[in-house]
């Protein structure tokens, strides 16, 4: 009973989409699919639930960090060294707006591109299944399921208007 | 309907129905296989002649820049040309030049992408390679400008043993903080929508370019939590580069406009400084895009219709920029303090008044006679030639702010003028290394981000409407 | 003997003019423009000599400098009083906000604005922002000719190219006359503490003390009629006062 993963190519993204709802009609499980595609498709398009992502969180929690790291900067450090300059006050309300600006935004956007990263589980260079047609513009289904049940899926692909049906093993991109 | 990348259907016929759209790349689709092969052909492309321009840059850079550079630390700031009053020379006019450079490629791929203007998906990486590169340039002029610069690092807060940390009152403080966020965020944005690129450059090449865009790619497939959370990144960052892209101007005006001198202490420098940062980077794209077009395959991605659209904009632009302009001036002009109008009397009628004209004709005369004229703006070579033009009318108008301003103060004893010195190879310098930078990175990275155009040619069509085709264009977001 | 270790660690944490409130008069119709001062602030602050070239240029390092005009056109011409510029010290001084660095700060003691060379990364922004333009940059390490090494003054740092200087009020003065008024318990008197640019005035035109003592010579001079301050619409509160018109 060991598991295969197969790859289902198509051309376009009307019948990728029409043979996942069909494989979930058949009873494949989501999660027993993945989609790989050259182009950016949103989950409705496909049809396909809506993959989690934790980039805005992310983002908001840079955003915190940067906001207290100015804090600490045009708050705190005027207090631990005091130097009085031009007869202002010792923490100057309006420029200390432009550097909780600057660094609230800079948290907020190294934040937002590590939760790419960590989301993605980037860089990965293991040997994944993947086929350079994708890259050229093709929708990839992938699915895993069992020997005895794959050509059942794999006729039903191919009716579907699939350009090919075939097992993939995990190659080094 | 079918959502894809096939020639139209009635394209054959369209002839004596309406006007052609396959002119435009969005109606002129090809399959993503042929444009992957044209972007990696436009890569391997080389020339001696490529060679040979990129080792005479490399030679300028060195001598021009590293050399020069090196001696002037050594001797210290007495090879450039700043003196009293003019304490600030060359090297700050060209930090707010190429900090004004690179504020084309955010506009063009943040405020246009949040607009959602489609002309701008077949160069949006080439405008961002602009910001960074030009982001580059402007650090090093800062530090050229420096007077010790091998203590430039107390500029950052970072705990140290002489337990100070910076000044958050000094405009430069906050400029060092902004110029970095900008930096570190426009790098950024430009390598997340590389990836996908990058991806598509691995799996059609071998040898060390194959182990660099391994290394590159990060393992991306194009799996549908890689594309969410990459799309989803990159709508974070359109919205919130705008913002910082404004404050890095912004401040860099603040650097002046905090001063209490004349000419200087004005509450409009900022917008201005915005508009005017647009208004060369504008033209640096125009300029930039011509060359590209040179390289191979380049003519099918980058088009007339790409320069027409940017000439719309930098007339608009050039339109704002006269008026933040004549706003400041006529203020000034107005208020009768008596040190303001004698810069004035300067700007106009000194022994550099010609700079003060240029500018005006640059900026604003060649624009505006020219851009209106839709012949023009299709004509890339002229486009590049007024794209040069701006550009030299916005650096001249930073001369007239920074040096040229700064003669004239209220201590009529130190009036003295200014004249550059080592500031002219140095600048040089910058400009051969950003050309040099441009060059290599051409043969490094998919100028043209394929699989946004590939999208953007999927959500265009053409539909009926009476007699004639529309396009159309599908959200599928 | 706690309290030594942990407070006032910092001289901008000293209240308000606790050492005295430095101030300076300069009387422009006794000035007869000799220079005695440029070249004696030139020696007691160990000020580099720049040569003809760069002075020409724009480079001359005074941090005190006699400014001269004419008024009127040839032949109709007049001479205006010599007009001696120096820091006026500010109470609200432009050149030390937009320090990154902290290289000009304000010296809460002595109400003076300090400029400290080993901070200073050479932005000149301060002196940009100086309405007075009395900053000076060190633009390269000059050389100081034959005999001149040997005449430091000991008390001063001696600059190194990319360094932005100024006029100190002699604060090596000052803060000699605060030691020996502290050894020997008692206050600064009026007098004590002179310049070298006051020392070497021959017309007297020059008159420094602490204004925060209305008995003081300088104090009296400041609040004669005749007295003005430069650029006063600025706001700078300078602390030099220009006696003209007697």
């Amino acid at each position: 009973m060991s598991e295969k993963t197969f790859l289902a190519l198509f051309s376009d993204v009307n019948p990728a989409a029409e043979a996942i709802a069909q494989l979930r009609e058949m009873g494949m499980k989501d999660e027993q699919m993945q989609v790989i595609s050259g182009i950016p498709f949103t989950a409705p398009i496909l049809g396909r639930p809506h993959p989690r992502t934790n980039v805005p969180r992310m983002a908001m929690g840079g955003a915190l960090v940067g906001f207290l790291l100015a804090m600490f900067f045009t708050i705190g450090t005027p207090n631990l060294y005091p130097v009085y300059v031009g007869g202002q006050p010792l923490i100057p309300v309006p420029p200390s707006v432009i550097a909780t600006f600057e660094l609230t935004m800079l948290g907020m956007l190294l934040a937002t591109f590590l939760g790419v990263f960590l989301d993605s589980r980037f860089p990965s260079y293991r040997p994944m299944e993947y086929v350079p047609a994708i890259s050229d513009g093709k929708i990839g289904v992938l699915f895993r399921c069992t020997e005895e049940e794959s050509s059942r899926w794999m006729d039903a692909l191919q009716k579907l208007g699939a350009e090919s049906v075939s097992p993939v093993e995990a190659v080094q991109l | 309907m079918a959502v894809a990348a096939k020639p139209l259907p009635h394209a054959h016929t369209h002839a004596t129905e309406g006007p052609d759209h396959r002119e435009s790349l969005m109606f002129d689709p090809r399959p993503r296989g042929l444009m992957n092969a044209w972007a990696m052909e436009a890569m391997h492309e080389t020339s001696w002649k490529f060679w040979a321009v990129a080792a005479f840059l490399a030679l300028i850079v060195l001598v021009f820049l590293v050399g020069a550079w090196a001696w002037m630390i050594m001797e210290g700031l007495g090879l450039a040309g700043v003196n009293r009053p003019a304490f600030w020379g060359v090297f700050l006019v060209n930090t707010v030049f190429w900090i004004g450079i690179s504020h084309a490629g955010t506009f063009i791929s943040a405020i246009l992408r949040v607009l959602k203007v489609e002309f701008r998906r077949p160069f949006t990486r080439a405008a961002e390679l602009m910001t960074a590169f030009g982001l580059i340039q402007a650090g090093f002029s800062i530090l050229m400008h420096m007077g010790r610069v091998w203590l430039s690092y107390w500029l950052l807060p970072y705990p140290n043993q002489r337990q100070l940390w910076p000044n958050f009152h000094s405009p430069l403080t906050w400029d060092f903080l902004a110029i970095t966020t900008y930096l570190l965020s426009s790098l950024m944005y430009l390598y997340l929508p590389l990836i996908p690129d990058l991806a598509m450059a691995r799996d059609r090449s071998s040898g060390w370019r194959k182990r660099l865009y391994r290394i590159l790619a990060l393992g991306f497939r194009g799996t549908e939590e890689e594309w969410e959370h990459l799309r989803k990144a990159m709508t974070i960052f359109a919205f919130a580069i705008i913002p910082v892209m404004f404050s890095v101007h912004t401040i860099v005006s603040w650097d002046f406009a905090m001063a209490t001198r004349p000419g200087w202490s004005s509450t409009i420098f900022g917008p201005y400084f915005v508009i005017g940062a647009l208004h060369s980077g504008m033209a640096a794209v125009v300029v930039v895009l011509f060359f590209v077009r040179r390289m191979k395959h380049m003519t099918y991605f980058v088009r007339p219709e790409h320069f027409d659209a940017l000439g719309k904009l930098m007339l608009v632009i050039s339109m704002a920029w006269a008026y933040f302009f004549f706003n400041d001036y006529i203020v000034q002009w107005y208020g009768g303090d008596k040190w303001t109008r004698m810069l004035l009397e300067y700007h106009e009628n000194g022994p550099l008044g010609w700079m003060w004209m240029l500018m005006l004709i640059c900026n604003v005369a060649v624009p505006w006679l020219l851009l209106w004229n839709r012949r023009v703006r299709r004509t890339p070579w002229l486009m590049a030639i007024i794209g040069i033009l701006i550009n030299v009318g916005m650096w001249l108008e930073r001369y007239v702010i920074v040096p040229i301003s700064l003669t004239i103060n209220r201590m009529p004893f130190t009036w003295r003028q200014y004249v550059p010195g080592i500031e002219i190879p140095l600048g040089i310098g910058t400009l051969a290394l950003f050309i040099l930078l441009y060059m290599l990175a051409s043969r490094l990275i998919p100028l043209v981000p394929i699989w946004e155009v590939q999208e953007g040619q999927m959500v265009h069509s053409l539909e009926r409407v009476g007699k004639t085709y529309v396009p159309v264009v599908k959200e599928l977001e | 003997m706690e309290k030594t270790l942990t407070i006032p660690e910092y001289k901008a944490d000293w209240a308000e003019g606790e050492n005295g409130k430095w101030g300076m008069v300069i009387d422009m119709d006794l000035c007869t423009g000799c220079q005695a001062c440029v070249a004696a602030c030139a020696m007691e602050n160990n000020i580099s000599f720049v040569g003809e070239e760069d002075a020409g240029y724009g480079r001359t390092m005074h941090w005190i400098r006699i400014e001269r005009f004419w008024e009127g056109t040839y032949p109709e011409i007049r001479m205006t009083p010599y007009q001696p510029i120096l820091c006026q010290q500010c109470g609200h001084a432009p050149c030390e906000p937009v320090c990154p660095v902290f290289a000009s700060v304000h010296s809460q003691a002595e109400q003076i604005n300090l400029q400290v060379y080993n901070r200073c990364v050479g932005t000149r922004y301060c002196a940009n922002n100086c309405p007075y333009q009395v900053r000076v940059f060190n633009w390269r390490d000059w050389p100081r000719p034959a005999p001149l090494e040997n005449q430091l003054n000991p008390s001063v740092t001696v600059r190194r190219r990319g360094i932005m200087e100024k006029c100190t009020f002699c604060i090596q003065r000052i803060r000699q006359a605060e030691d020996v008024a502290k050894s020997e318990g008692r206050e600064i008197r009026d007098g004590e503490v002179v310049p070298a640019c006051a020392q070497a005035c021959p017309a007297d035109a020059i008159v420094f003390g602490r204004l925060d003592d209305p008995e003081s010579r300088v104090s009296q001079l400041a609040n004669s009629p005749r007295g003005k301050k430069l650029l006063e619409e600025l706001g700078t509160l300078p602390q030099v006062t220009y006696l003209l018109g007697g």
